[in-house]
């Protein structure tokens, strides 16, 4: 019995390494805060596991996953009858596909990550403020003597340029 | 790139990369899983025996609470799948763990050991090794988080039993890192609080205490010596210890230095345990140098620059002026920092003497080469021609202890964790030659069991050391370095024959030629056989020492004071890990075990290993501190 179980606990922490964060991240994406993608993600793969999954290429895989992902969303939402989906789904799930179909976004987040490197310092230092830091508008404008339009200005073409090179290289 | 004018897609490509960015940035990171999952379904039974079909069982009332409609809807899908499917998919099912059970027995326990936390998944370390397999008994907490501030810790699962009639081999590189106890140390004494179950790595616990053994010739650069007795935690069980003793070296007779640090000066440095501690330690250094060693600091921080040029011993004062000088700023945005200290070191090469880079930082290392892999093979290259990477850590907040750890591995070095001054007079005055002075390299153990007289053992620690059978004879493998007069102590849980019965049932083997039996009473007293090969610091092929071990009988009270000793310390390092393997060992049984084994202990090193299984009780028995 013991080396039984054995078997079928180490395939089944297989499948949840490899794919846990990408569906952690896809159900992020999809409008969920923290914890609820953190409940989700674990009630995805009890529910694929308890369904009898088998396992396929590893895009199968992670397209299954987020389909249950998706449905267990759904059903949180219309349970709790107040929080509706801002996100359209078939539009997210098509940008997913695009950018992280199989590796659960870490190909997007390496990308992202020599993308960063190449920014000036203190556009980064912007960025920085603005997602790790949470600064607000007007405590990055002071730290970078510009206006609040001007770090508005400033961020949104970092997005553009930091979103036309992570895009290039996951091209290459 | 072709990007849609859908509004939508547009916004939802921006919202992807701010949630990147979060990530990147380390304001997130997904949580890992897996303990939560495999327990729950633990719960579920969801395995019947023999064929191993899944039937969704009832759901625990957790569960069922949150997902009613689903519930039903899953337990009517899964019966429809036990029901009209099994002839389908049974045999399927079964290759794919006949596969798996394949690979596990081919590659020995080499990979799957390793089942990293997903805080790795996203980084660009190859952390995980292609296929790899978990082992069954998931044992750490179900939501260990990496520190709160953003310290990195790797995940290793525990070694599990095997069977001596399925693996009677056990291979395994020597570590003689001691970092995760200065860490642990840390945690416990400055942080108040527990370490994470993956700081803790029991066999730099152990490692961490010098235990006396006999001091070998000269024809041999280390001694083994092996001792049996019960296991403590276990009384059916015996621990098997084995202990390596290298060759301690006359410090007038002591090779040549050569040594090239490697600082980073970044503003994240400046605080009083990380720069201004590392120059303390630095000073203690040069104070022994002598006129034929020379030292050269490189730093690095936004950009690389040389501190000091290759300096010999005799110009002592003109070192510490330029240690004086040092200064924390700038970001560690790092240029060519690593390669300006590998270029330094081979510019002033000795010949048979000691060349090493020693990088001391705080985290990462943004020292100049863009991506990990490539700062790997950097490292690799420049150990095979002479030069070795050891790393000291410093402070909290930003350790990289995976990495770190990684990295002095690829160098034929070591990893040291700096936690105050003590540390530092340890581990660059007392212990100096041993963290200078490599006297073997690629030192593995391989342990052949009898089964004969063992039925199963496990390796305590050294989870991502383990070494596949083969590689034991591969002289290309990498594996530790040992430094002179280090020790370096291993342990095994074993399971005598006699109490077979209390194992899981397998099939007895129909094909195991059963040549024991036929042979000599020998056989019968033997435990096993310690083989260890190693090589010379400047050599590329490898020799053999060969070591047997008979069971005396002992008791635990009978042991060696050492033994003991170390078998406290694995016991605490079990405890600390949460470890499933640590029978009815507790904090109080611990602290009885080591306080009656503590012997001269003329440093005070063991008295503090008291001090700190202490400090772990309290903080076990305290729910609000608990993490």
């Amino acid at each position: 019995m013991k080396t039984a179980t054995a078997d079928w606990r180490s395939e089944m922490a297989d499948l949840v390494r490899a794919h846990q964060a990408g569906i952690w991240r896809y159900l992020r994406f999809l409008g969920c805060t923290s914890a609820e993608a953190e409940d989700l993600a674990q009630e995805t793969f009890l529910t694929a596991w308890r369904d009898g999954f088998e396992v396929r290429s590893s895009e199968a895989t992670a397209a299954y996953l987020r389909a249950v992902a998706r449905n267990r969303l759904l059903m949180l939402r219309r349970k709790e009858q107040s929080a509706p989906i801002w996100v359209d789904l078939d539009v997210a799930e098509s940008v997913w596909a695009e950018v992280a179909a199989e590796d659960g976004l870490d190909d997007y987040l390496a990308a992202l990550r020599a993308c960063l490197k190449r920014l000036s310092e203190r556009v980064r230092r912007a960025v920085e403020m603005q997602y790790r830091d949470e600064a607000s508008r007007d405590e990055i404008a002071a730290a970078l003597a510009l206006t609040a339009a001007g770090v508005k200005t400033m961020l949104r073409r970092a997005r553009t340029i930091l979103r036309d090179c992570v895009m290039r290289r996951l091209e290459q | 790139m072709n990007q849609s004018h859908d509004p939508n897609d547009d916004e939802l490509r921006d919202r992807l990369l701010e949630q990147a960015l979060r990530e990147v940035l380390h304001k997130e990171t997904p949580p890992d899983l897996s303990g939560r999952i495999l327990s729950v379904l633990d719960h579920d039974q969801v395995v019947l025996s023999g064929t191993d079909q899944h039937v969704a069982k009832p759901k625990t009332r957790r569960f069922r609470l949150s997902l009613t409609e689903f519930a039903v809807a899953s337990v009517i899908v899964g019966l429809l799948f036990a029901l009209l499917l099994p002839a389908l998919h049974a045999p399927r099912k079964a290759a794919l763990r006949m596969q798996a059970q394949q690979r596990i027995r081919q590659r020995g326990m080499a990979d799957h050991q390793r089942l990293p936390s997903p805080y790795y998944l996203h980084d660009d370390v190859g952390y995980l090794p292609e296929g790899a397999l978990p082992f069954a008994e998931n044992v750490l907490p179900d939501r260990t988080r990496p520190g709160q501030n953003g310290d990195r810790y790797e995940r290793s699962l525990d070694s599990p039993f095997c069977f001596v009639r399925e693996s009677p081999l056990s291979t395994f590189s020597i570590d003689v890192d001691t970092a995760s106890y200065a860490n642990v140390r840390r945690f416990l004494v400055q942080d108040g609080q527990l370490p994470p179950a993956e700081a803790v790595r029991i066999e730099e616990l152990i490692n961490y205490f010098d235990y006396h053994y006999e001091v070998p010739g000269d024809e041999v650069p280390f001694a083994a010596q092996l001792e049996v007795a019960e296991c403590p935690w276990y009384s059916r069980h015996q621990l098997v210890r084995i202990g390596l003793q290298g060759r301690t070296i006359n410090p007038q007779k002591s090779p040549p230095c050569n040594l090239v640090f490697l600082l980073d000066v970044s503003g994240s440095m400046d605080s009083p345990d990380k720069l201004p501690l590392l120059k303390r330690g630095m000073k203690l250094l040069v104070q022994q140098l002598r006129d034929e060693d020379r030292v050269a600091i490189v730093v690095y921080a936004s950009s690389e620059g040389l501190a000091l040029r290759s300096t010999p011993g005799t110009e002592r004062s003109a070192i510490l002026a330029a240690l004086e000088n040092l200064q924390a700023g700038g970001s560690t945005a790092g240029g060519a920092g690593i390669e300006l200290a590998y270029r330094i070191a081979q510019e002033n090469f000795v010949p048979h003497g000691v060349n090493r880079v020693l990088l001391c930082t705080d985290g990462d290392f943004n020292v100049g080469v863009t991506d990990t892999t490539a700062l790997e093979q950097l490292v690799a290259q420049r150990a095979k021609a002479g030069v070795f990477l050891s790393v000291l850590g410093f402070g909290r907040g930003n350790l990289n202890d995976a990495m770190m750890e990684e990295i002095s591995n690829k160098g034929n070095g070591n990893y040291f964790y700096i936690d105050g001054i003590t540390e530092a007079h340890k581990v660059l005055v007392q212990q100096v030659h041993g963290t200078l002075v490599t006297i073997a390299k690629d030192v593995k153990i391989q342990v052949e069991f009898n089964p004969a007289t063992v039925s199963a053992y496990r390796l305590i620690g050294y989870e991502n050391r383990v070494l596949a059978a083969e590689d034991f004879n591969d002289d290309k493998k990498d594996a530790g370095e040992i430094g002179a007069g280090h020790s370096v102590t291993a342990l095994y849980e074993i399971i005598p024959v006699m109490t077979d019965h209390e194992m899981p049932v397998v099939d007895p083997l129909k094909y195991q030629p059963d040549r024991l039996t036929a042979e000599s009473d020998l056989s019968r007293q033997e435990l096993l056989t310690l083989k260890i090969r190693y090589k010379e610091p400047e050599a590329d092929e490898s020799k053999r020492l060969v070591f047997p071990l008979s069971d005396s009988g002992t008791s635990f009270e009978q042991a060696s004071t050492d033994f003991q000793f170390a078998a406290a310390v694995a016991s605490f390092g079990m405890l600390l890990r949460h470890s499933s393997y640590k029978g009815n060992a507790t904090y109080e049984s611990t602290l009885e075990m080591a306080a009656a084994a503590k012997g001269p202990d003329e440093q005070g090193y063991r008295a503090e290993l008291l001090d700190l299984i202490r400090r772990a009780q309290l903080l076990t028995q305290d729910p609000s501190s608990a993490q």
